[in-house]
């Protein structure tokens, strides 16, 4: 694939699940958004404010930054929730992994729809592990924590480096690269989407998919 | 209100809705996107496709052409029922009377049934209708194809037209490498791949190939189940369309495939942990394969005729003797394909070494057939003379029944039995033949050299260059023979498979998995008989054979002289190409790194060139390259003129060197060049003003020229090396050789470098073992060392002994690596076959096996 692919991987006790995925979502995505831009007639436009808010986690002894937007939040928490959920539903050993894939929108012609390209997707995944006592979960706090502040150094590092990123689009086409449903901030478009392991694998859609591309093919 | 008159005053309001202090704020031109080719997401698709267009010359000749497909297929299926229903074939042979009032004579439109007839015949034919079916599923299928990719490549033709600002018209007449160049500069604009600043031509190559390089290297490896012996043929290879596209299917694309998409193999396949239930998968999927392609098989049947009859009619209708004629089985493509070779390049260089190989095949017309031959066609002859002869005196002969037709088929006849009788003026020299070919197609097994004139050689290169009609007639039998294959070879080699895949699949950043061959990298896949002596730390498992890895690094880097490759890699290409220069200059080769024995000849390349004739003429240093040239021209072999390209160049090459040379060696070169056949311009222009132009795109011809005599030096010394390793070879083993314990005495008896036994191949295995036994080391072979019956017999002790015997000649200090246990695991199969697989040292572990995938930047 085309695409720049970031793997990282935690192991978590179940209730930090959630804090830790919301962690390190808000880390890349602070570094994947924008103030809102505000076009001008000559085709300049300028970038709004993005505040940014320490959130401090209740299970683990961690702090970390995310842009001060409710509404990006409420989305990512969603999204977080529902992974946590399918976790714990499993009943497997407790391996899932969530990725957040930024992409682009590609306008094709009439027959068919609209393409996602994804340029960048960050893997994390999750391995839960249970804790028999009190004192264990007490190390265990300390070092998801520490574990957290590597994760992040690792993100500010690969963001840090002069990759491809997609050009600023013009007021016409800021909606293929930019998600500009929130009001406060703008990220780039993005997708979270999770598997828990059980359900690796290509599904039987996509095998068919493929089938009937490659009988097309030249 | 009250005014205050305040020196705070309202602004003008321009930007009435606009946050407060709008002045202040930072202003940005958005770049946009200016193109739409930044960032494509399928490249290797893409690359493909561009790669098709430029050798459909055009969007406008593809899309004609695919057009006029679509209407040649309605055309052949409806004519066809049409004359097999709709024709009243008693009225045209006049067994039936027509009455017509006004004209005795019967018309055309006569003989065509009426429409409800004809209609109620085609209904009542369940065989026409299931053909009928069939073919109208097969043309929906291509229709539906067609439209896809009318739309696909309509984006292609953009991006030639505004990306690369290539117009369809010129396009036919841009070569592959200037396209490839244009691609990789605007990838620095475009950003066409976000991994890299700069594509390399490497990279685009590997998308383009990355799946015909598996297949590639699975036929060098001889992994592929091609080989068979069925009880009355003897040895021979199937490999059709049909087998190919399954196994296409099974590992690259079908559904559970090997691949999860078409850059990247499934993670669980690169992890040598669960091997044995991956490969137990596998099996399964193939028997399922297999199965579901033994039911389809009258579908299968029907739709193979119906393409061979519309891919071939047109042929047999223009050239009938194109039957007879021969072609480059599927097979020899494969086994003669480079790694990293595009289709043009193998077809061009394949279709080079055409008329040289059917020269060559027809050298060994059976004398026996002859005699027969040429009997028949004396009393064919006779008839057919008395009938022309009445016929000349008076022409109502003709209209005697069968006379016309007796005529015809005598012609036929006397054709055929001709093609049987050679042409008396012609003289044969196999082996020199096979040099030419050689020259063309890069790979020979080592033991066609030296035996060219044997049957068994001709019948092994038949496999390569087989009759078109047999061709036809295997893929005719394929959908029958494909599933069988499928199920009893196929599925046994299930670990082998999944083995390979494992251990020969590299993640290279912004390419994705490719495989290790591909990647030309000496130092791992290397031979040490081919030159990579020393250079290469690869196990006889990880060799490519018969020198792919080496000859397809020269084949790259001659035709994309731009590459750049690897530090090492330079490093050998540079070397090898100095060494064959010097040889060409024909100075002496005291400093040559490898000083095999003292008596290597210092004309290699003289002796390339003509072996019988050449060794005897005396090369002075000056005087060598037009005494060789004479030497050429006094021969008059016809096979040698073939080679007159070849020693063109070398002449020019050899002129670069010599530039200051006598002027008087350039003329006379230049009389020996025009009297072998050779555009006498390209010399006397002067040889100093060669050295710029050659190395230029331009001469691209010469790229092949140049690859041609890398090639032949290649082997030659390929040949030597082999001789000479034999000879230290014996003289090791008696001391130095730990593993040769068990070997049983008389394998080690002295063995005869002139043996009168055939030396065997890797890749030409003509004795077998066992069905899956894996044929012992190419290095093996040239030694000839062990006669046939012991080569089968104790193959294993033999092949570890030879390995470990080359390894210690190879590199003093390296260890005996031939007595450990195989990462692959073989010895727990508990089969009695040999396997020499030889495992990576450090993964030998046999409890935790880590993935061999690691990254190549």
């Amino acid at each position: 694939m085309n695409c720049r692919s970031e793997v990282l991987e935690v192991t978590v006790e179940a209730r930090q699940v959630e804090e830790a995925m919301l962690a390190l979502l808000h880390t890349i995505l602070l570094h994947r958004s924008t103030g809102k831009f505000h076009y001008k007639k000559e085709g300049t436009y300028s970038i709004g404010t993005v505040g940014t808010l320490d959130i401090d986690c209740d299970f683990i002894d961690f702090t970390f930054v995310r842009v001060s937007s409710e509404e990006l939040d409420r989305v990512i928490r969603k999204a977080v929730s529902e992974f946590k959920d399918a976790l714990s539903n499993s009943g497997s050993d407790g391996m899932g992994q969530i990725s957040l894939e930024f992409y682009q929108k590609k306008k094709s012609r009439w027959p068919f729809s609209d393409e996602c390209i994804p340029w960048e997707v960050w893997s994390i995944k999750v391995n839960v592990v249970n804790l028999a006592n009190e004192q264990e979960r007490q190390i265990c706090r300390e070092k998801v924590g520490e574990k957290l502040g590597e994760k992040v150094i690792n993100v500010v590092e690969v963001i840090n480096r002069h990759e491809y990123l997609p050009k600023m689009p013009t007021q016409s086409e800021v909606d293929n690269v930019f998600d500009t449903s929130l009001k406060d901030v703008q990220p780039y478009l993005y997708k979270i989407t999770f598997q828990i392991t059980d359900s690796l694998g290509t599904s039987v859609s996509t095998t068919m998919r493929r089938l009937i591309k490659d009988t097309l093919a030249l | 209100m009250a005014h205050f008159d305040t020196e705070y005053q309202r602004l003008e309001a321009s930007y009435s809705d606009s946050p407060p202090g709008e002045e202040n704020l930072l202003m940005h031109v958005p770049e946009g996107a200016k193109s739409q080719w930044h960032h494509i997401e399928n490249l290797d698709l893409f690359f493909q496709r561009v790669y098709n267009l430029h050798q459909k010359n055009g969007f406008t000749c593809m899309l004609l052409g695919e057009i006029f497909e679509l209407v040649q297929l309605l055309f052949v299926v409806g004519f066809t029922v049409f004359l097999a229903n709709c024709v009243d074939y008693d009225i045209l042979f006049a067994n039936k009377f027509v009455n017509h009032t006004d004209s005795s004579k019967v018309t055309l439109p006569d003989a065509f049934l009426p429409v409800d007839v004809c209609s109620a015949r085609i209904r009542d034919n369940a065989f026409v209708i299931f053909v009928l079916i069939i073919s109208g599923v097969f043309w929906l299928h291509r229709l539906v194809k067609f439209i896809y990719n009318v739309c696909c490549y309509w984006e292609i033709r953009s991006f030639y037209i505004n990306a690369l600002k290539m117009t369809m018209s010129e396009l036919p007449y841009a070569t592959w490498q200037e396209v490839q160049a244009r691609i990789v500069e605007i990838q620095k604009e475009h950003q066409i791949c976000i991994h890299k600043k700069e594509l390399t031509e490497l990279d685009i190559y590997h998308r383009i190939l990355r799946f015909k390089n598996y297949m590639v290297a699975m036929v060098n490896k001889s992994l592929l189940p091609v080989r068979f012996r069925p009880p009355v043929l003897g040895e021979c290879v199937f490999f059709t369309r049909g087998l190919k596209y399954n196994f296409e299917l099974i590992f690259f694309w079908g559904p559970g495939s090997l691949f999860e998409n078409e850059w990247s193999l499934k993670p669980e396949y690169k992890r040598g942990g669960n091997r044995l239930e991956l490969a137990d998968r596998l099996a399964s999927r193939i028997l399922w394969i297999g199965i579901a392609n033994l039911l389809l098989c009258p579908v299968i049947l029907v739709w193979q005729i119906l393409y061979a009859f519309f891919s071939y009619t047109e042929v047999i209708k223009r050239e009938p003797g194109s039957l007879g004629a021969r072609c480059w089985s599927l097979y020899g493509r494969c086994y003669l394909r480079h790694f990293n070779e595009l289709d043009h390049e193998l077809m061009s260089r394949l279709s080079k070494g055409y008329k040289a190989a059917s020269k060559y095949m027809n050298c060994f017309l059976s004398p026996l057939l002859t005699v027969v031959a040429k009997n028949v066609a004396f009393f064919a002859g006779s008839l057919l003379a008395v009938l022309i002869a009445l016929t000349i005196y008076d022409e109502d002969v003709l209209a005697v029944e069968h006379v016309l037709s007796s005529i015809t088929l005598l012609g036929v006849c006397i054709t055929v039995c001709r093609s049987f009788i050679p042409d008396k003026n012609m003289v044969f020299c196999p082996e020199q033949l096979l040099r030419v070919i050689l020259a063309h197609i890069h790979y020979m097994p080592d033991h066609w050299q030296g035996n060219a004139h044997r049957y068994e050689t001709r019948d092994q290169f038949s496999q390569l260059f087989q009759y078109k009609a047999v061709f036809i007639l295997e893929e005719l039998i394929s959908p029958v023979v494909t599933p069988i294959i499928l199920i009893f070879s196929l599925r046994r080699k299930s670990l082998e498979i999944i083995d390979f895949f494992r251990n020969f699949t590299v993640e290279v950043v912004g390419v994705g998995d490719t495989c290790s061959f591909a990647q030309m990298d000496i130092r791992q896949h290397g031979h040490p008989a081919w030159m990579s002596e020393g250079k290469t730390e690869a196990s006889i498992y990880q060799q490519a054979e018969d020198g792919k890895t080496e000859l397809s690094l020269m084949h790259f880097a001659i035709t994309n002289p731009q590459w750049q490759p690897p530090q090492e890699t330079t490093h050998f290409i540079s070397q090898l190409k100095e060494r064959v220069h010097r040889e060409a200059t024909g100075a002496p080769s005291d400093t040559n790194p490898l000083s095999l024995s003292e008596s290597e000849p210092r004309s290699l390349i003289a002796n390339i060139l003509g072996p019988s004739t050449l060794t005897s003429v005396h090369f002075g240093r000056d005087s060598s390259l037009t005494n060789h040239a004479a030497a050429g021209i006094n021969d008059g072999a016809s096979a040698l003129r073939s080679l007159s390209p070849v020693s063109s160049s070398l002449h020019l090459r050899g002129s670069l060197s010599a530039a200051h040379r006598a002027a008087g060696h350039t003329s006379a070169m230049s009389k020996g060049m025009a009297g072998s056949g050779t555009d006498a311009r390209t010399v006397s222009s002067g040889s100093s003003a060669w050295e710029g132009q050659l190395t230029s795109l331009v001469l691209s011809e010469y790229a092949s020229t140049e690859m041609s005599i890398h090639a032949l030096y290649m082997h030659e010394l390929h040949k030597q090396q082999s001789r000479g390793e034999l000879s230290r070879h014996t003289w090791h083993r008696q001391d130095s050789d730990e593993s040769s314990d068990s070997v049983p005495d008389e394998v080690r008896s002295e063995p005869n470098p002139h043996s009168r036994h055939f030396p065997r191949s890797h890749t030409f295995p003509t004795t077998v073992a066992s069905p899956s036994a894996i044929p012992t080391s190419a290095s093996a072979c040239a030694t000839g060392s062990t006669t046939l019956g012991q080569e089968g017999a104790s193959s294993q002790s033999s092949t570890q002994r030879r390995f470990s015997g080359s390894d210690s000649f190879g590199a003093g200090g390296k260890a005996v690596r031939s007595a450990r246990v195989p990462m692959g695991g073989w010895a727990e199969d508990g089969q009695a076959a040999p396997r020499h697989h030889d495992p990576l040292p450090e993964e030998s572990s046999e409890d935790e096996m880590p993935p061999h995938i690691h990254k190549v930047t």
